[in-house]
């Protein structure tokens, strides 16, 4: 079942060109050039310290790295960053 | 951003978290549906982050279920703004003070005007309006109301025809219109005198003129009763008359015929002569007593209702002071005979009359021509006669 409602869902995006973070609930990651990270649909906060940050999503974890890092905002799957990012890397489980 | 918007108005704080891992305190906190912000990381162990003051109840759940140690470092906001200043006791006790004043001076008169009057009619008044309590310096809420006060003057004060009198604020206008004394226009020159109604003559008093007619003759209204062409000399055939104006007095026996209703049962109030007064505050619909709780012992309660407003410099407020007076009445009820009935009416009858003819004339006699009963009432229908003068000038329209 679970197969099934997998693969319905690229073939949606490619022949109905739904938004991809919508049907596969992946995050959403907005960068403005080094200094603000938005972050949608994450799964929740791992890692927060001044020069990391390390946040769970559906598949793995996204850990930014940077200095001089502020949470500007936080709501349920909404993160906004402030500081000086470095690096955005993925992890997976 | 627009979670945070108008954070200021209801107010947050800043709150620091000690503990190991303190940022997973947030993210207990966002699970619970509290916005946060600014979360800084100070050192391993600590982190500082913006929440909501209205949020500080669900704040409190969490810690109390973590280990975690909460301190608050910073308040902000209008919440917080206002408390410091109703703190300080001084600042609210002379804002009060002065807001207290400022109603006070508001309810006061500053200013009595009185315009369209000449300065000896103006003293009067003014020496008048002292006595009514309406001065300088006096509370506006002390005083009658203007249609009262209106009426007062024009009783005391003889010279005026009419006052109005209206409150501006704190100051009191008065506008007052002279009563100029008209004489009665007198016709000049050489004049006639007519009957005005028809009627018998019953006596005359001729001091100058021709007499035309004589006691116990009947007269036609528009009929010349002593005409100002004197011809001395009736042999005389060229129409050479001396004019004058006549004067003179011709008392005549006149008609009248009037119905008057009386009921045989009545009903009146009246007032016992106890009384209390109450006092009330009025916001828009509501009531507050302020003096006078107790309902007063009597049944029979007449109310009278005076309203007087507030004001706060020039604006009216919508409190109101309302006194409410209340008397004590009783209930009178007479039940007449019928001869009783026609008594009053012929009284009735003639006070009527006597007022719509003037003081000079005199009712002579009264007759009863018709008299039925009907649900209640007597109908009475009147034959009075009166003697009264009948003259009036005309003058002598001379033609050439």
């Amino acid at each position: 079942m679970k197969k099934w409602q997998q693969r319905i869902g690229p073939w949606l995006m490619n022949h109905l060109a739904l938004p991809t973070d919508v049907m596969l609930e992946l995050p959403r990651i907005t960068m403005i050039g080094q200094i603000h990270v938005y972050i949608e649909n994450h799964k929740g906060l791992i890692v927060y310290s001044d020069t990391e940050l390390k946040l769970k999503t559906n598949k793995g974890y996204i850990q930014i790295s940077g200095s001089s890092f502020v949470l500007k905002m936080m709501l349920p799957e909404e993160i906004l960053l402030e500081g000086l990012i470095t690096e955005v890397k993925f992890i997976p489980d | 951003m627009k979670h945070i918007q108008g954070s200021f108005i209801t107010g947050y704080m800043t709150i620091l978290i000690k503990g190991r891992n303190p940022e997973l305190f947030f993210q207990f906190c966002i699970d619970q549906g509290i916005t946060v912000w600014n979360i800084k990381k100070v050192s391993e162990n600590a982190c500082k982050g913006n929440v909501k003051l209205s949020d500080i109840d669900i704040l409190k759940d969490i810690k109390r279920r973590t280990s975690y140690k909460l301190t608050f470092i910073n308040k902000r906001g209008l919440p917080f703004l206002f408390k410091q200043y109703t703190r300080k006791k001084e600042v609210m006790v002379g804002l009060l003070l002065s807001i207290m004043l400022i109603f006070f001076l508001s309810n006061i008169i500053w200013e009595v005007k009185i315009i369209g009057v000449p300065k000896d009619i103006e003293e009067k008044i003014s020496e008048q309006l002292t006595e009514y309590g309406i001065h300088q310096g006096a509370w506006t809420f002390t005083l009658d109301p203007p249609s009262e006060v209106q009426q007062q003057l024009v009783n005391d004060v003889p010279e005026l025809l009419w006052v109005g009198v209206h409150q501006k604020g704190t100051s009191y206008v008065l506008e007052g219109v002279e009563k100029t004394i008209v004489k009665e226009e007198e016709v000049q020159g050489p004049r006639n005198l007519v009957a005005t109604k028809k009627g018998v003559i019953q006596k005359m008093y001729v001091s100058k003129g021709l007499p035309k007619v004589q006691v116990n003759d009947y007269v036609e209204p528009g009929q010349v009763l002593v005409s100002g062409k004197l011809n001395f000399d009736d042999s005389k055939e060229d129409k050479k008359y001396d004019l004058v104006a006549a004067e003179g007095e011709i008392i005549a026996k006149t008609w009248y015929e009037t119905e008057v209703t009386i009921p045989l049962e009545a009903n009146h109030e009246l007032l016992t002569g106890n009384r209390e007064s109450k006092y009330h505050l009025s916001i828009n619909e509501f009531e507050l007593p302020v003096w006078g709780f107790s309902s007063p012992d009597f049944n029979d309660i007449h109310r009278e209702r005076n309203e007087r407003d507030l004001y706060f410099l020039k604006w009216k407020l919508p409190v109101k002071i309302i006194e409410t007076i209340l008397s004590e009445k009783r209930y009178n009820k007479i039940e007449r005979s019928k001869n009783e009935a026609i008594d009053i009416g012929i009284q009735q009858a003639k006070n009527e009359l006597q007022l719509q003819l003037g003081p000079d004339a005199r009712i002579v006699s009264e007759k009863v021509l018709h008299e039925t009963i009907e649900n209640g009432k007597v109908k009475l229908i009147l034959y009075m006669a009166v003697e009264e003068n009948i003259v009036k000038e005309e003058s002598i329209d001379q033609g050439d």
